[in-house]
């Protein structure tokens, strides 16, 4: 990763093509090397499946018994393939969930399992990671192979798993109906409520999930959550260096960025260089950068600062101004006119995709 | 779910290990045979999800940047380790 082109505080707008295309590059690569074909691996090695039966699989398949139906770009133009290409990625990576909670049902599966099995700890296991080069229009050309190539992989997949009697075709599109109707992102509506509310964010600092609970929101269940609090004398910011420890349970998909090599690497060595370098975001020497690890139970979020010239403004209209970036602390809160602004170019704070796990 | 019995507390000098004790893997290396202060204590936790069986104690330790990387900023680094990574740094070795 290397300028200042990689990623913005405003990353959702869509007048920024190469923006985007590299999100959907990253994450691709990422959920197929370590998310998909590691699980392959492991259920080949039990037995689950093997070899023999993804190839009779697909020799087996029929257009009409297609779990995943194809979609056309809605447009010619590149914005409109450029959502194509997003809206592809999410159904992948929704795909992805699908067959790992049978997987994990099946296999009695945990996330460490298939942590060792994707490389963390023993870059042996790693499966490699397809560079990409070439104009924007070849991105996007390759990508939409990719995603075919990579989509069809996942359909015999789920074939097989049908034929291995791992799970019915009714037992899968019920799930796929739910993994549509999930929406985990509450960072905003959590953030407002600390802002306007002293005795919850008190509660929030101190107990985390438990004044989540209170609050009515779903409180998420992997480890315990902790957030920690910005400050005119602190700036935090989280990171997992082991793997991507995220709590997705409650801010939804994790931002491509945060799981890439280079951010997890370069945020523990120069964390005001790497906010500055890769977010544009100065911090000033009065405060001190706090970064934190989480490296094992404990999933951590910022609570960010209020932005100046809120006053007045109601809950609704507060958690508008929460970024994914400033709940990691790769960036602040928008004040009201930049949220305004992005509102307008159609860059709303994204709502994450549900995560495979 | 939170344990009562833990060697250390909040203010705790601690040293983290060089070799893995006990084969839990999750501890980076770049915090190995470095020395951090005991910042939150957060005793045995469940994680179903996540692994099998639960892990030894678990406390957040901070580490001055310099510490743990060339950098010299005056900012700090915090990571999750478990007790068996961490022993009690005597005085002599503080400095």
């Amino acid at each position: 990763m290397s300028g200042k082109h990689d990623h913005k505080a405003f990353e959702g707008h869509m007048h920024d093509f190469e923006a985007h295309i590299r999100a959907v590059e990253e994450d691709l690569e990422y959920y197929r090397a370590k998310r998909f074909e590691p699980r392959i691996i492991y259920l080949i090695r039990r037995g689950v499946v093997t070899f023999s039966d993804l190839l009779k699989a697909r020799v087996a398949l029929k257009r009409n018994n297609q779990f995943f139906k194809p979609r056309k770009p809605q447009g010619k133009n590149i914005e409109a393939r450029v959502r194509y290409l997003e809206e592809w990625l999410d159904a992948y990576v929704k795909g992805i969930a699908l067959v790992s909670a049978r997987a994990v049902e099946a296999m009695d599966m945990v996330t460490e399992d298939n942590r060792k099995e994707r490389g963390d700890y023993d870059d042996f296991f790693k499966i490699q990671k397809k560079e990409h080069h070439g104009t924007l229009e070849e991105r996007m050309v390759n990508l939409e192979q990719d995603l075919k190539d990579y989509q069809g992989l996942l359909e015999v997949f789920v074939q097989a798993l049908i034929k291995r009697g791992w799970s019915t075709r009714e037992q899968l599109q019920q799930r796929w109906q739910q993994l549509h109707e999930e929406r985990p992102w509450a960072g905003g509506v959590i953030v407002a409520k600390a802002w306007t509310d002293p005795a919850f964010k008190q509660a929030l600092l101190s107990t985390g999930r438990e004044a989540l609970r209170e609050m009515g929101v779903h409180q998420g269940k992997v480890g315990k959550l902790v957030v920690v609090e910005n400050t005119d004398k602190v700036h935090n910011v989280i990171v997992c260096t082991l793997c991507s420890c995220y709590p997705y349970d409650i801010l939804g998909d994790t931002p491509w960025w945060y799981k890439h090599e280079s951010y997890r690497t370069k945020i523990v060595q120069n964390p005001r260089a790497c906010v500055r370098d890769m977010f544009g975001l100065e911090v000033p020497a009065s405060k001190e950068v706090q970064v934190y690890d989480s490296t094992s139970d404990v999933r951590y979020f910022v609570l960010p600062q209020r932005p100046a010239g809120t006053e007045g403004m109601s809950e609704e209209e507060l958690a508008k101004l929460v970024t994914v970036d400033s709940l990691i602390g790769a960036g602040y809160a928008l004040e009201p006119l930049q949220q305004k602004k992005a509102e307008k170019l159609g860059a709303t704070p994204e709502a994450p995709r549900v995560r495979p796990d | 779910m939170e344990s009562t019995n833990r060697k250390y507390k909040i203010g705790d000098a601690v040293m983290v290990a060089v070799e893995n004790p006990t084969g839990n893997p999750r501890t980076p290396h770049y915090i190995r045979g470095k020395r951090g202060v005991i910042g939150a204590v957060h005793g045995l936790l469940e994680n179903v999800r996540d692994h099998r069986n639960i892990h030894n104690p678990l406390y957040t330790v901070r580490f001055d940047l310099s510490e743990v990387s060339t950098c010299h900023d005056q900012d700090s680094i915090w990571v999750d380790v478990h007790e068996e990574w961490l022993s009690e740094l005597r005085l002599e070795e503080r400095n």
